[in-house]
């Protein structure tokens, strides 16, 4: 462990294993880092804890909160949020952005062919088991075309970096990702704290993100409609991404609604207002597949619009992302992504993928149960981080009931040897210090009809717990600031 | 707009005047009695039923022996009453967030400032000490958000639902003052040197309407029964008579409903009806009749929410 010189950083203890984003191997600052390190350096501890106590009030005075439901009991809580950012220099960031559009667009491809003639599977790249047997596939989606040939209007892409130094994808989400309204909230807020750092670096605005999304939202608007009117529905205010949802139903300009809101009537979608029924052409939706439509998936979802798919399917609205595109986004599916990618596209992926291993194959799930200490054991459908098993953190009582499960049901489970994300200088408050915290990179883009979008930027998420890998905001992570400069 | 959301716009409106109204009867009331002029009226039972009778509690009015604290603690911070500054502010807030998306950045943090000064408000402090520094700061917070709302917000739609909702409730608290000071003058009267007309009570109805000082500047005579009722039910220029608040509530629903000719079974019909009524009224007419009257505009103000409901609300 070396020690460093600098006022704030003197405490900053580098464990050389790990592959820290602003240090270089010989431990001097990274060129890109050097003016940031001196300008926070000339803050004493008292001063950066201050910034970061008015910070934190600022997003709480805000309400930009999440709730986290324990002991049956909802509390309000405050994204924790990092005032160290995050540079990215234009070269990765032009892979990156390449990278991610490249994946979207592919993801894109495979869910027309596997909702339509599935060439992919009778060539056999792909098991049809792979597809048939995961909980997310919709057989209604069989041969609908959505308006404008979009399925994943909207895609979060995980990445991390190694410490090979080179990043990694660990997941497409194109459900419903979410994340984007605190790329722009901790913007805001590190502008507001330290705005003097902005004079120094050409950083790429992150703002433009809703009018991006609006513009992109209406290239797939249903056939015949010349001016779209879009709405965002979310499950109501009580759902803990409900700040993002209103946030972006804000910046884009258009209605926030709940299914209440919305009726179907002769196949068209109407939204209640003030002056009567008002047509819906498009909708970004924040509710996940099977609570859209009581009629065709769950019943019992009072969160839908009765009538909802059945418009859908003829074409008179546009639901962004599409119904079962969850297919897509599937772990096991994930691990044919360079297939995938080449099939389509006829390109090599851009970013790598991380090797994984399927339960469902005999030889590597005796490989998975041999190894798991040097793996991570992932369930290919759950969100948010649940359900993770990290081989070296397990006790043998936890190996042995991993193992069990793993037989059980193996085609719940994939597992990949454990990714050392890097790390990234994070200000501990329970410490007064800086530590090192490991990180990743969400990054949004936005598929419209033959245009695409990519926000230049991104979340990077910090895993604030010491040693924890595990960067998601419902098990204790945070978010820093992430800047691409400009060329 | 969504007709929920301006349903919950039109609510957030009424609890925001509402809180106000509250507060501002409950330390008046508190703070004049302590050194009222007749033994009546600074007898702290009388004015705690006083405050009882405001929000509507009909329970504890009854009991023989009201218990300060308690009272305090119910209609400041008590989560199960429903009347409680407390739960109020909630609805506020709640209301707001269901139309995060329509108001202003502005208008929502403030909202969110109050929302969590009130439920951190120590219960033990408000009943022991701190009536008057958490009733200062419920009138204040709700005249900063009346101002965010007025200066942050398109005036389009959204603002008329919620101007006609503050305008509305506004109207409402005042007729309830107007009701339990009304009895209150009753009450205290023949106690020493008390006349009905010329009681303590009505000071203390115009202090409660935040409307004393004003009222003096016009009429430049100590307030009596006639004088103060036509100050805040029938002066167009008191900002808080019944008669500026029906005048207001007309203009926004004029916005509203941009008919030139009103269909009969629209709001706005009711509105213009019920405010050409107290146009031309004049004072005499309802000092004879005061229950009449208070009953009458109650039941009014109710038909006008009930018809909002049915003509925008429906969803």
């Amino acid at each position: 462990m070396t020690k460093i010189k600098n006022q704030i950083f003197s405490s900053y203890l580098r464990n050389p294993s790990l592959y820290d984003e602003i240090y270089d191997k010989d431990g001097n600052v990274k060129e890109v880092y050097k003016k940031l390190f001196d300008l926070y350096g000339e803050h004493s501890i008292e001063d950066y804890a201050n910034l970061n106590v008015k910070a934190k009030s600022s997003f709480f005075n805000q309400g930009i909160t999440f709730q986290v439901y324990s002991n049956k009991k909802s509390q309000e809580k405050i994204f924790p949020f990092d005032l160290f950012p995050r540079i990215i220099d234009p070269e990765e960031w032009d892979s990156i952005e390449r990278g991610a559009i490249q994946r979207s667009k592919a993801l894109n491809l495979f869910l027309w062919d596997i909702y339509h003639e599935k060439k992919i599977i009778k060539q056999g790249l792909i098991p049809m088991e792979l597809i048939s047997s995961s909980g997310n596939y919709l057989h209604q989606m069989m041969g609908v075309d959505p308006p404008g040939d979009i399925y994943n209007h909207i895609s979060g892409i995980d990445i991390i970096k190694h410490n090979d130094g080179n990043y990694y994808v660990l997941e497409d989400n194109i459900r419903c990702p979410s994340g984007v309204s605190y790329v722009i909230c901790n913007r805001t807020a590190l502008k507001r704290a330290l705005f003097g750092v902005f004079n120094h670096y050409q950083t790429h605005t992150v703002t433009d993100y809703a009018e991006n999304l609006l513009e992109l939202l209406e290239t797939t608007k249903p056939h015949g409609v010349d001016i779209p009117i879009s709405v965002v529905i979310t499950p109501g205010m009580y759902n803990s991404a409900y700040y993002e949802h209103s946030y972006l139903a804000k910046t884009m300009g258009v209605e926030l609604v709940e299914g209440r809101d919305l009726f179907v009537e002769n196949d068209f979608v109407y939204m209640k207002t003030i002056r009567g029924p008002q047509k819906v052409d498009i909708i970004y939706r924040r509710i996940d597949d099977l609570f859209i439509d009581p009629l065709e998936f769950r019943p019992d979802s009072s969160l839908g619009v009765p009538g909802l798919f059945a418009a859908y399917k003829k074409g008179n609205v546009t639901i962004a992302n599409a119904p079962g595109t969850g297919v897509a986004d599937d772990k096991a599916v994930y691990t044919y992504m360079p297939e995938i990618i080449r099939y389509y596209l006829d390109e090599e992926p851009i970013l790598n993928n991380v090797h994984t291993y399927h339960c469902n194959r005999p030889d590597e799930l005796k490989y998975v149960l041999d190894n798991i200490h040097q793996l991570v054991i992932k369930p290919v459908d759950e969100a948010g981080g649940y359900g993770i098993s990290i081989g070296n953190r397990l006790t043998k009582e936890e190996i042995e009931e991993v193992k069990r499960q793993l037989k059980s049901n193996p085609r719940k489970y994939v597992a990949q040897p454990i990714m050392s994300l890097s790390v990234h200088p994070t200000y501990i408050d329970s410490n007064e210090s800086f530590e090192q915290r490991h990180i990743d990179l969400r990054v949004f883009t936005v598929l419209g009809k033959d245009k695409e979008f990519v926000l230049k930027g991104g979340l990077t998420r910090v895993a604030l717990k010491k040693g924890n890998l595990i960067v998601n905001s419902s098990q204790g992570g945070g978010s820093k600031d992430t800047w691409v400069l400009k060329k | 707009m969504l007709a929920r959301v301006a349903d919950n716009l039109f609510w957030m409106g009424r609890y925001i005047e509402r809180s106000e109204h509250i507060a501002r009867y409950l330390s008046v009331n508190y703070f004049s009695s302590l050194d009222a002029p007749n033994d009546l009226s600074q007898s702290r039972q009388f004015v705690l039923r006083s405050m009882l009778f405001m929000v509507g509690e009909p329970q504890l009015y009854e009991s023989k022996d009201i218990i300060e604290e308690e009272v305090l603690f119910n209609i400041g911070l008590n989560p199960n009453a429903a009347y409680s500054i407390l739960n109020n502010v909630k609805n506020v807030r709640e209301n707001a967030n269901s139309a995060r998306d329509l108001i202003s950045t502005g208008l929502y943090e403030s909202i969110n400032k109050f929302y969590h000064f009130i439920i951190n408000y120590d219960p033990a402090v408000l009943v022991k000490n701190g009536l008057h520094d958490f009733t200062t700061n419920v009138t204040e917070m709700t005249a900063v958000l009346r101002g965010k709302i007025r200066g942050t917000l398109l005036h389009n739609e959204a603002y008329a639902i919620i101007m006609m909702g503050v305008n509305i409730e506004r109207a409402t608290q005042i007729i309830r003052m107007i009701n339990a000071k009304y009895r209150d003058a009753l009450e205290a009267q023949g106690s020493y040197g008390d006349k009905f007309s010329n009681s303590f009570e009505w000071t203390t109805l115009l202090k409660c309407a935040e409307s004393y000082d004003m009222m003096r500047r016009l009429y430049k005579k100590p307030p009596n029964s006639i004088s103060t009722l036509e100050f805040l039910i029938l002066n167009p220029n008191c900002p808080r008579s019944i008669m500026n608040s029906l005048n207001q509530v007309y203009k926004h629903i004029r916005d509203l409903d941009t008919s030139k000719h009103y269909n009969k079974n629209a709001t706005a019909f009711l509105v213009g009806k019920v405010r050409s009524e107290y146009e031309y009224k004049h004072i005499e007419e309802i000092e004879g009749d005061i229950q009449s009257f208070i009953e009458d505009i109650l039941s009014s103000l109710v038909q006008i929410s009930t018809k909002m409901e049915k003509e925008y609300f429906n969803y």
